[in-house]
């Protein structure tokens, strides 16, 4: 009897959890920008629900210590053991599952790792915890690099690490239902009202835009940076001002205006979140798809042709801009082997074939100029993540971007559910964000 | 009874130590077998060896009062097992070791963080935060070749502590330097070798280091070559080396900071701002103690002060219904599966523990997805179109329903047992006297059971009080209107206080400290009076 009982538990949780694994699996890859405003925070969540997770210890017999997400660190491994062969020392690379919270602590308390893998707009944060040594790069190196992808790497006229990755939403689009890339919103939404008329009720969005019920600030920006708004206006040298926030600019609010208009003729629904968007489009139901290289390979799995574009450009308004996120490796300032970290992440990390290696894994276009000439030469997917955000401006890396995320993402959200007007929302998340910048 | 688990540690503590304890014999004679004592020796070795390992590492960090406390536990440990005295604490002291690192130490670290200002951007000691602004503003001289680089000691100085000399090739016309502490000096080329890049592979008269050795030097990460006034060469890794200078200095007399343009800093709120007003400081703080300043910003701040009464109600009614539902819903099928004439009861049971076996945080996100309005699979099931998560009310309801699925099986669990440990003669007594089912389990088997359950309850409430995961993982607090994105219809106490604390532009610990502790002081009160009236249940036995 006992052993029947447990025989029909263990065949049930499986069940169940293959069953959380299919609804929240999709969440997992955006991995630097778009979550960074929820996954420091779900991090932070208790211990007890995360026995699995936890930062790694640093190695204490290593004589460099490199800390990485899952998947770079199953590219960077290779290579570090051939550095180390190189230079005869042992390099260790280890899995952290939140990089840049583990880091933080770690460092700290002395026991961090002298190189990290992560994203350029943890660098304010970095720097104001004094975790974070400055690269001088070198002009040789840094003509090398695509600028936007050095840009991003400064804080405050000081560069801090080695950008190997750009990555950047495009619009997605599903070849089968609609063949021609559109060039503006009018366009996107022609060509969508056909593919739902002539699927026979199989279609039933017309654009995915992951937003959910509390929004997501990430999405939002592309539609005010059409039409002239954004988030934070700039200084003379390229930074971003968080005494200039744009929220509630004309632009801005010429953009929300039209999130409104798509959100009450149903294009758009904060019922469309991160962890159903990229299923919605992997099953044919929705011809486009605003997102970034993460989302591809649930559609890949699913067979669905798919195409990459620039985003479209909005009535009476300029082309959609998205944020570009950098990945770069940082070196710690309380790193115990500076030297071999330095040499590894300005000599090593840089080869050709090393930033190969990474698109290879991760799909994002390399940040060194000849191995994005190589690969754009074979990978139309990657020229086209490329040309989606050219002229596009780094996501901000000071630390009054965290207060943007919370209330830009909950005004987005509130005008496409038609909870509020732009004018109204978009208000009051500039207050909201003026104040939290001036609480510090 | 309610503190079972804490015993329970406490007493296999006891268990293992006893193993090394002194058997005392039936006839009052106290014999100790000869394995018992080396074994009790062994381990009290081994205790001394790593609190003494403790206290080295403790002595290089410089932390005295650290030293200071593990030595007093050394001691204790001495003076408790050494001995045949003091039998009693030998039993008590791990449990109090224990009470020590798991409750006290995090108590008094909360305490006396909510007296600082620490958070992102004071994390740093004043002299850690002006060493890295200093570190941080080294920029490239301006027309100053990159060098191709080689480390190396003089010959016959040891690799590990001879003074580090830079071998420089300049890669424009190719001479050769030779960089150490005293300044720059051209390098014979003379028997010189070096590789396409210009870095030098042998220099007569020097030992070139391997990669290793130059890892392994200590002074290595902050040397540099000084060639002139505030400038000096800095090496980058391994192999290249630039011009570099400081472009921000500190005057510690008058405690200012000056950068490249003459501007002035000077401290103000554990920051460095400008003198005159103007621009931007430096972002890097540091930690200081701001006495009740995060107790008096959370009484002060209108939107804190807004919220505060809403969010509690919430927050009880909310932990409330969410025990007594997980309680009924428990007790119903605890009563049902306790019937003897049931079949297939072990089957039954092992279904019902199965919410508990899921993790919890996986079970939220799949309800989650499950509340969704138009995909998910509640609103297709019944065909509503309730908007769950979007809707205030609605959401609440989806946080009670997640929970009592969360929450049933625990109480299952509980009743079970409890119901198990009812003798059957009290009820058959009952059965004689004339009571019918429904008159035995108001009257005999609810008081019985509560007597047993209650202090659970009471500590379920404090549970749910602080359900920061559920809440967070299904709603984020939310639904949220764009007119207040702080406060939101689901927020319990401990999510807004994360959110008002962690997640604003720097995750402030010390506010975070001073809301944990005032929510302390809520769920003290609330229990005290809980327990205080659970005491009266107890007069039925």
């Amino acid at each position: 009897m006992h052993r029947r009982a447990i025989g029909a538990v263990a065949l049930m949780v499986p069940a169940a959890l293959a069953m959380s694994a299919c609804s929240s699996g999709s969440t997992g890859g955006s991995s630097s920008s778009s979550t960074s405003s929820t996954s420091s925070a779900s991090a932070t969540t208790p211990a007890a629900t995360s026995t699995t997770t936890g930062a790694p210890v640093r190695d204490t017999t290593a004589d460099l210590v490199i800390w990485a997400d899952n998947d770079r660190a199953a590219v960077l491994q290779k290579y570090a053991d051939a550095f180390g062969k190189e230079n005869s020392v042992k390099v260790v690379v280890q899995v952290s599952t939140d990089v840049r919270k583990d880091f933080s602590a770690a460092t700290q308390t002395g026991n961090g790792p002298d190189v990290i893998v992560g994203a350029h707009d943890w660098l304010g944060e970095f720097v104001q915890n004094g975790a974070v040594e400055p690269i001088n790069l070198g002009a040789d190196l840094t003509a090398k690099l695509l600028p936007s992808a050095v840009a991003a790497t400064r804080f405050n006229g000081q560069t801090y690490g080695v950008p190997y990755a750009i990555e950047n939403i495009g619009l997605i689009r599903n070849t089968a239902l609609a063949p021609t890339a559109p060039t503006t919103l009018d366009q996107l939404l022609a060509e969508a009202t056909a593919a739902k008329a002539k699927s026979g009720g199989k279609v039933t969005n017309s654009l995915l835009l992951q937003v959910g019920k509390t929004g997501n600030a990430y999405f939002t920006y592309p539609w005010l940076k059409a039409c002239g708004g954004g988030i934070f206006g700039q200084k003379a040298n390229g930074d971003y001002d968080p005494k200039q926030v744009l929220i509630n600019s004309a632009g801005s609010i010429k953009g929300a205006t039209i999130l409104q208009q798509l959100g009450q003729s149903k294009v758009l629904s904060t019922n469309v979140d991160g962890t159903n968007a990229d299923s919605l489009f992997a099953a044919g139901k929705a011809p486009f798809y605003i997102s970034g290289p993460w989302s591809i390979d649930a559609a890949k799995k699913a067979g669905i042709k798919y195409a990459i574009s620039p985003l479209p450009s909005l009535p009476g308004c300029g082309k959609m801009q998205p944020f570009l996120g950098i990945q770069m490796f940082y070196v710690s300032a309380k790193a115990k082997n500076k030297a071999l970290a330095e040499e590894f992440v300005t000599n090593y990390m840089t080869r050709d074939d090393v930033q190969t290696a990474f698109f290879t894994a991760l799909n994002r276009p390399p940040a060194l100029k000849t191995a994005y000439d190589k690969v754009a030469a074979t990978n139309p997917d990657v020229k086209a993540w490329y040309e989606a955000g050219v002229g596009a401006l780094p996501m901000p890396n000071i630390p009054a971007m965290n207060s943007v995320w919370g209330p830009l993402g909950q005004a987005g959200a509130d005008v496409i559910s038609g909870k509020s007007t732009p004018k109204a929302a978009f208000d009051a998340a500039q207050k909201d964000i003026v104040a939290a910048i001036a609480k510090g | 009874m309610v503190w079972g688990r804490k015993g329970d540690a406490m007493s296999d503590a006891v268990k293992d130590r006893s193993r090394a304890q002194e058997v005392i014999s039936l006839k009052g004679t106290v014999t100790t077998p000869w394995w018992a004592v080396t074994a009790k020796w062994l381990l009290l070795l081994l205790a001394l060896l790593v609190g003494l390992f403790a206290v080295q590492r403790l002595i290089e960090k410089g932390s005295w009062l650290g030293v200071v406390i593990v030595g007093a536990i050394l001691m204790a440990i001495l003076a408790v097992y050494s001995t045949r005295r003091a039998i009693p604490l030998k039993y008590l002291l791990p449990g109090l070791l224990l009470l020590l690192g798991l409750q006290i130490w995090p108590v008094v670290y909360t305490v006396s963080t909510a007296f600082t200002n620490y958070g992102f951007g004071h994390v740093l000691t004043k002299q850690q935060a002006i060493d890295a602004i200093v570190a941080n503003s080294v920029q490239e001289v301006p027309g100053t070749p990159r060098y191709a680089m080689s480390v190396a000691v003089k010959k016959g100085t040891p690799p590990s502590t001879g003074d580090i000399h830079l071998l420089l090739t300049d890669p424009q016309n190719g001479t050769f330097f030779d960089g150490s502490k005293e300044g720059m000096k051209k390098l014979s080329p003379t028997g010189v070798q070096k590789t396409d890049s210009g870095k030098i592979t042998t220099a007569p008269g020097f030992t070139l280091l391997t990669p290793r050795e130059v890892n392994q030097r200590k002074d290595f990460g902050d040397f540099a070559v000084p060639t002139g006034k505030g400038t000096g060469i800095k090496p980058v890794g391994l192999s290249q080396a630039f011009e570099g200078r400081a472009t921000v200095s500190y005057d510690a007399k008058t405690d200012t900071l000056t950068d490249g343009n003459g501007k002035q800093y000077v401290p103000k709120d554990a920051m460095f701002v400008p003198k005159n007003g103007h621009g931007d400081g430096f972002s890097q703080g540091w930690t200081e103690n701001v006495g009740f300043r995060n107790f008096t910003t959370i009484l002060s701040d209108p939107t804190i002060r807004k919220g505060f009464l809403s969010i509690f109600i919430w927050n009880v009614a909310f932990a409330a219904v969410s025990v007594l539902s997980t309680f009924f819903l428990g007790m119903l099928l605890a009563l049902l599966l306790n019937d003897p004439r049931l079949r297939g009861k072990g089957l039954y049971r092992s279904l019902l523990i199965l919410p508990y076996a899921i993790p919890g945080f996986v079970t939220a996100l799949v309800w989650a997805s499950m509340f969704n309005q138009d995909y998910g699979l509640i609103n297709n099931l019944t065909h509503l179109n309730i908007d769950w998560l979007g809707n205030a009310w609605a959401a609440r309801a989806a946080v009670l329903i997640t929970n009592l699925w969360l929450g049933f099986p625990y109480m299952f669990i509980v009743c079970t047992g409890a119901l198990q440990a009812i003798p059957s003669d009290v009820k058959e007594a009952a059965l004689i006297d004339g009571a019918n089912a429904f008159r035995t389990l108001r009257s005999i088997t609810m008081p019985l059971l509560l007597v047993a359950v209650g202090p659970l309850l009471i500590a379920s409430f404090a549970f749910n009080f602080n359900n920061f995961s559920l809440i967070f993982l299904l709603t984020s607090g939310g639904p949220f209107t764009a007119a207040n994105t702080q406060i939101g219809g689901t927020d319990l106490l401990i999510t807004y206080a994360y959110r008002l604390a962690i997640s604003g532009v720097n995750p402030n610990y010390g506010l975070a400290a001073a809301v944990s502790i005032i929510i302390f002081f809520i769920v003290a009160v609330m229990s005290w009076s809980g327990f205080r009236r659970s005491k009266a249940l107890e007069d039925i036995n």
